[in-house]
């Protein structure tokens, strides 16, 4: 019997068995104390019997006057008028809209008393089908960020009246009589914004720019051209069978990532009713989160990306191309997207219209449209025009006014400088939140509400309306864009105290036919029309000639610029819980760095934490850190978006000056944007940068704790690889878990696409502190849960047989005494790193897993028994409890967990000015969640399965004279997860989910056979491929 | 123990500065008392016997000094303890008896006493949330509108009483509320404080326990000043736990629990026993 044939690691330095990290791997709280930087090292500083018995007397004495505080005096202030819903203690769910990947995602914003502290996705509607992004989750923060403006500017003077505001703007508007008046926005989805900036233009005769950092043109070219339609349109993952993706990181952040992983989860567990899953082909230059979940992954140069479409579209159409994949996959994909008989999907990250006509070709021609393909129901994610804004650009020197109304171009337009020169001869009114790059200067300042504090209705998709109403009384005195665009058109409302946009708002809802507040209960209207089929109309040979037309061969490298799941286009430049979040790929926080293949970093001897200077068309960035990516195309290097940005703040943290700017790079002009570029050259100019990189954290040192099958090898086994089952022994007298709750989770794999979302929900459920980039480095991430990213190599099962790696041959190598034994795995490991391939071949496309991995609740946990204090115990409820204001920090617990999920509180990171981040000014505190304990330093935390959530489940139940119904208890991690991965319930109810899971054969515990008897199951992941190599 | 925060730091200081003079006092006498038996021996001059020579001296020369030495450190380690103890108590925050003085000198013996006002039509949410919370002033205004206690004030509105409409902005002559008068929270000193590190729902011992106000609160309808009846601390919690038994008849929740006891013909079960002492029931 085979046993998973893959063996698996985290990083080349685990592979290569890098002494640095051995050492970290056994010393698991790494840092020794700074004596050497506190004392020198010189020898009569080191200290003897005496000084410690001096450092104990003034400790205790110091103690002793340090606890001679009087306690305080509370207040508790009632309000004067109870509003009517309030219940103080009680949280109130609203439904309104966060603004991260399009404008008008709605969202479910959880409030106590008055302030949001969680924005999960709005269960019903079909774009965030209860769950929300990494970034989306953390865009809370920028309602509480001590950055906003708090009030309007006049000419870099403070002002409290907005009266003398719109008089400023008024006659800023009056000089420019005669001279081209500008509003330069990103792009607009709310029809009442919309209907402002129209009153504005027309009382100042303006002219309106779109602006988007990410554009999307490309598409919606190719659909006018191929349909007659500009749009982006909405694509069904759910009704694909055979997906195929050049380059488009659908799963990360392309277009609409919370509803593609959603829907094309649905079609990626087999079942054994079932046992069928979509067929996931990722043909791209740089390794991505959706290459990281395809079935067969193709690296290929980001130049040729164009040729291998029009191959693609050739042999569909007469059976052969120019080009072709390794092992001829190209034609075994054709053959595969023909027999899915419209079940079939290419999409292509690519913003070139040539590249994007040819897919819409392939699509026609596989009939996509009007199955997988929906253009009715366009996503309204972008209206930039290129020739718009480059002809602004040419013009904005000699504007009257420019009205910035949220966007920031002098940061992300590639030509940023030529526009500060420009802007910098214009009077600029800005609406903007904060002092960003383009509005730097501006003569008036007038910022905006936030989203969470404002009347709006939002069209992200056509025919789907999310409407927006504040969850929070302003924050600072600022005035929507909406109203303050009216007010400056003339118009003569009340402004300023939301009614006017709330009017806005019903009049327009009722306009749609719909009960106002109706929909603004539910938080969307959806009147999104039905698919139908279009003919293609577009010229294919047109656009592959143009495509072999302007191919060139590189002379260097191609860049490929991509953004980053967190941090996106950059928008949330100052957002912490985006920077601590691990990127789901490399496992890097707060950096950017150039990512580059192993070939091509050996071949020029270059090595990770390398200091290169990258310049490409006269544009250079002086100095990124070197990151070498298993899975990246030879040839080709990568730079994330979204860094280097300049905001005005107050704030001292790590967020400060972070990464450099890759946009000056984009290739833009009047007839498109471009992400990748050619003939780059990279020099050498440093080494020795160190990543604050989580990937070889808590290293589980090659044990059995992923378990993946082939669809075939599920088919004939619903349980395979979960066949041997361990005889466990134990110590202790059973506790009966039978009756009451039993709490459980199961995690599967087989879904999770590893975006990050429940990482950055449970840090803001479980006030867990951002610890910051040093921190990181030193291994003292506070992460509650995080997700482990596995590499293994496509065929490497015959080089790594002699390697324990699946549970089937424990029994052997039990009895051989070889098993888990580090030396053996590290000595397995090494082998497999020096298989012979100098070319490093096999780093060109490995295979990736994620794993969340949060505390697994053990029913015999390990962590309990060696806790000196007993301040970890179990529940009867089988939970793992933790409690803070026993434990007094021998960390033992965490030495003694196989699963490395505890975590030490090392400082007290609130009001404490070394970690500046939101913990440490009164208005960030303010997303704190009140029924958790902020902890103090010096204790040990973990994930607690959101025992609070639990805890007013069951109370509610009881209030209400009923049993706890499956989903009242959830976990943040399960709420926000998109995918659907994360089952939390009671296994002790027969009908829950969880309880289905448990007997699901897919399921398996994680190191069975230490004989923890975790509460949490993961489901082997079962990939849609052919085994390459069978052995027995 | 005193009800009100005196300074504890003003105190140890005193102690300290005390214990300090003392100090110096003892090393006084002795210099002196060296310097006279110098000038003895150098002048020989026969002094006449001191009243501590004659009498005090032979009495504590027959003592046997160890025996005093640990009577006098037991008595001081005595005193240190006994202040300790009280010192300690109210520094981790045992603030048993604590009965601040209030912006407003809320009888609560005149209205859940003698009016006998039920507590939750006030604490309105006691039954249904974590906090019990004190009531908004619009809530005393229901009953004040009318009821301005001029009786014991030569017609006139109690001062006290005074305070609540000068914060909503009510002018009791005119029975009306004044649109443009500034109106303000009245800032009540809290007297139960948990720390944050434990966490307690109002609703669940109302609602679903049926616990009495009284049995945690105690006679708060006959105190005119309202104190801290209970210790608060975990032991007390821990101690009804394990007493108070569940009411599984009347509630579907606990149906299971409720089979079980039948079939094992049990007629109790305490809070304990169905895992009321574990301890993430209150520490997240």
């Amino acid at each position: 019997m085979s046993n998973s044939e893959n063996k698996y690691w985290r990083g080349i330095e685990e592979l290569e068995a890098n002494p640095a990290t051995l050492e970290n791997v056994s010393n698991e709280f790494s840092d020794k104390l700074p004596m050497e930087e506190i004392l020198g090292d010189s020898e009569e500083l080191s200290s003897n019997r005496r000084d410690f018995l001096k450092f104990f007397g003034f400790s205790v004495s110091a103690v002793a006057l340090a606890a001679c505080n009087k306690t305080p005096v509370k207040y508790a202030m009632p309000y004067i008028n109870k509003p009517e819903e309030v219940t103080p203690g009680q949280a109130l769910y609203y439904a309104t809209t966060c603004g991260v990947h399009n404008e008008g995602f709605p969202v479910m914003a959880k409030v106590r008393e008055g302030r949001p502290i969680k924005l999960d996705g709005n269960p019903n509607s079909p774009l965030s089908q209860g769950a929300m992004s990494a970034a989306g989750q953390a865009s809370i923060l920028s309602l509480y960020d001590v950055n906003r403006l708090p009030h309007p500017k006049i000419d870099g003077e403070d002002e409290e009246d907005w009266k003398n505001v719109d008089k400023k703007v008024n006659s800023i508007l009056a000089g420019a009589a005669g001279k081209p008046v500008y509003v330069v926005s990103r792009t607009v989805t709310s029809p009442i914004l919309k209907a402002s900036i129209e009153k504005f233009m027309e009382a100042h005769n303006a002219t309106h720019v779109v602006y988007d950092p990410i554009s999307y043109s490309g598409i919606t070219k190719a659909n006018q051209e191929s349909f007659g339609q500009a749009v982006i349109p909405s694509y069904n993952f759910d009704k694909a069978d055979v997906i195929v993706s050049f380059g488009a990181d659908f799963l990360g952040t392309w277009i609409s990532p919370t509803k593609f992983t959603a829907d094309y989860s649905k079609n990626r567990v087999p079942t054994p009713e079932k046992p069928e899953m979509s067929k996931h082909y990722q043909i791209e230059s740089l390794l991505s989160l959706t290459g990281t979940n395809a079935d067969y992954r193709y690296s290929i140069p980001a130049s040729k990306q164009g040729k291998y479409l029009v191959s693609l579209y050739n042999m569909l159409s007469s059976g052969s191309g120019e080009l072709e994949l390794p092992g001829n996959a190209l034609k075994q994909i054709a053959a595969e997207l023909k027999a899915a008989n419209g079940r079939a999907l290419v999409v292509c990250g690519s913003n070139d219209k040539n590249d994007q006509v040819i897919v819409n070709a392939i699509n026609d021609l596989l009939g996509s449209y009007g199955n997988t393909i929906n253009l009715s129901a366009s996503m309204n994610l972008s209206d930039y025009d290129e020739a718009a804004f480059e002809s602004f650009v040419s013009k904005a020197g000699s504007a009257g006014a420019i009205v910035m109304l949220g966007a920031n171009p002098v940061y992300s337009y590639n030509n940023g400088t030529k526009l500060v020169a420009a802007l910098a001869k214009v009077p600029v009114i800005s609406t903007a939140m904060v002092v960003d790059e383009s509005s730097n200067g501006a003569a008036v300042h007038a910022p905006t509400n936030h989203t969470l504090e404002s009347w709006d209705v939002y069209q992200p998709m056509n025919g789907h309306y999310v409407t927006s109403q504040p969850v929070i009384s302003k924050v600072f005195n600022t005035r929507s864009a909406a109203e303050s665009l009216r007010a400056w058109a003339g118009e003569d409302i009340a402004m300023g105290d939301d009614q006017a946009s709330h009017q806005w708002v019903v009049d327009y809802l009722k306009g749609l036919g719909v009960d106002a507040n109706k929909a603004l209960h539910d938080g969307f209207v959806d009147q999104t029309p039905s698919a139908s089929s279009a003919t293609f109309a577009g010229s294919v040979s047109a656009a592959s000639s143009a495509i072999n037309a302007n191919y060139k061969a590189s002379t260097g490298f191609d860049l490929a610029l991509y953004q980053k799941v967190g941090i996106l286009d950059g928008n949330s430049a100052l957002n912490p819980w985006c920077h601590e979040l691990p990127d789901p790929v490399t496992k890097v926080t707060y950096d950017n760095y150039v990512s580059i293949s192993r070939h091509d970093a050996e071949t020029n001897e270059w090595e990770q934490g390398d200091i290169v200077k990258v310049s490409a068309n006269g544009v250079e960035i002086d100095a990124l850190p070197l990151m070498i990516q298993p899975g990246q195309a030879r040839g080709v290097i990568g730079i994330a978006l979204g860094y280097g940005r300049n905001v005005q703040t107050t704030l001292d943290n790590d967020l400060v000056d972070l990464g450099k700017n890759a946009y000056p790079f984009v290739q833009s002009s009047a007839t498109g944007t471009n992400y990748m570029v050619q003939n780059v050259t990279i020099e050498k100019v440093d080494s020795g940068y160190e990543f604050a990189q989580t990937q070889t954290h808590h290293m589980i040192e090659g044990r059995d704790y992923l378990r993946e099958a082939t669809i075939d090898e599920y088919k004939e086994n619903n349980a395979v690889r979960n066949e041997h089952k361990f005889e466990t022994v134990s110590l202790w007298s059973d506790y009966d878990y039978s009756k009451g709750h039993h709490w459980a989770m199961a995690i599967d794999m087989n879904a999770c696409t590893g975006c990050g979302s429940c990482v950055v929900s449970c840090h803001i459920e479980n006030n867990v502190p951002v610890v910051g980039r040093t921190e990181v480095r030193r291994r003292r991430d506070m992460h509650w849960l995080r997700i482990d990213r596995y590499y293994s190599f496509e065929a490497d099962a015959d080089e790594t047989a002699s390697v324990r790696v699946g549970p089937s041959n424990v029994d052997q190598d039990f009895k051989k005494g070889e098993w888990s034994t580090k030396e053996n795995e590290l000595a397995g490991l090494d082998k497999v790193s020096k298989k012979g391939d100098k070319d490093f071949g096999h780093y060109d496309s490995v295979k990736v897993v994620h794993q969340p991995v949060m505390c697994q609740h053990c029913d015999h946990a390990p962590c309990e028994t060696v806790c000196p204090v007993l301040a970890t115990t179990h529940s009867s409820e089988g939970l793992n409890q933790m409690t803070y204001n026993r434990c007094i920090g021998t960390k033992y617990c965490g030495n003694n967990c196989p699963y490395k999920v505890r975590r030490f509180n090392w400082f007290r990171y609130n009001k404490n000015s070394k970690f500046d981040y939101h913990f440490n000014n009164e208005l960030g505190r303010m997303v704190l969640n009140p029924d958790v304990t902020v902890r103090s330093r010096g204790v040990m935390e973990k994930c607690s399965f959101c025992v609070q959530n639990i805890q007013m489940a069951k109370l509610n139940a009881k209030i209400e004279n009923r049993k706890v119904k499956d989903g009242d208890a959830q976990t943040a991690c399960a709420k926000a997860c998109p995918s659907n991965a994360i089952v939390f319930g009671d296994r002790n109810d027969p009908n829950s989910r969880i309880a289905k899971m448990f007997k699901n054969d897919r399921s398996y515990k994680m190191l069975e056979e230490v004989g923890t008897d975790p509460s949490v199951l993961y489901l082997t992941k079962i990939r849609n491929r052919k085994e390459e190599v069978q052995h027995s | 123990m005193s009800g009100s925060f005196y300074s504890n730091s003003t105190f140890v200081a005193i102690v300290i500065l005390a214990i300090v003079l003392l100090l110096i006092a003892a090393l006084m006498v002795w210099v002196l008392r060296h310097i006279t038996s110098i000038l003895k021996e150098n002048t020989d001059v026969e002094v006449e016997p001191s009243f501590y020579e004659r009498t005090i001296k032979p009495k504590m020369d027959s003592w046997n000094p160890t025996i005093v030495t640990l009577l006098v450190i037991g008595g001081l380690v005595g005193v240190l303890f006994v202040y300790g103890y009280d010192y300690g108590w109210t520094e981790i925050g045992v603030q048993q008896g604590y009965a601040p003085d209030q912006p407003i000198n809320f009888p609560h013996d005149k209205h859940a006493g003698a009016m006998g006002i039920d507590c939750q039509y006030c604490h309105t949410t006691a039954g249904k949330s974590k906090h019990a919370s004190i009531p908004s002033a619009n809530t005393c205004m229901n009953c004040h509108k009318g009821a301005q206690l001029r009786d014991n004030y030569g017609g006139k509105v109690s001062p006290e009483l005074m305070k609540l409409y000068t914060s909503v902005g009510f002018d009791p002559e005119t029975s009306s509320y004044d649109e443009d008068a500034e109106t303000y929270p009245i800032k009540w000193v809290r007297i139960h404080n948990l720390p944050d590190l434990a966490y307690f729902n109002h609703s669940q011992h109302v609602t679903v326990g049926n616990v009495e106000c009284q049995t945690c609160h105690g006679p708060i309808e006959e105190m005119a000043k309202v104190e801290q009846f209970s210790t608060l601390q975990m032991g007390w919690c821990v101690n009804c736990h394990r007493q108070r038994g569940i009411d599984v008849k009347n509630n579907k929740y606990y149906e299971d629990v409720h089979k079980e006891m039948k079939a094992n013909k049990e007629h109790y079960v305490t809070v304990a026993q169905n895992g009321g002492l574990e301890c993430s029931k209150c520490h997240y």
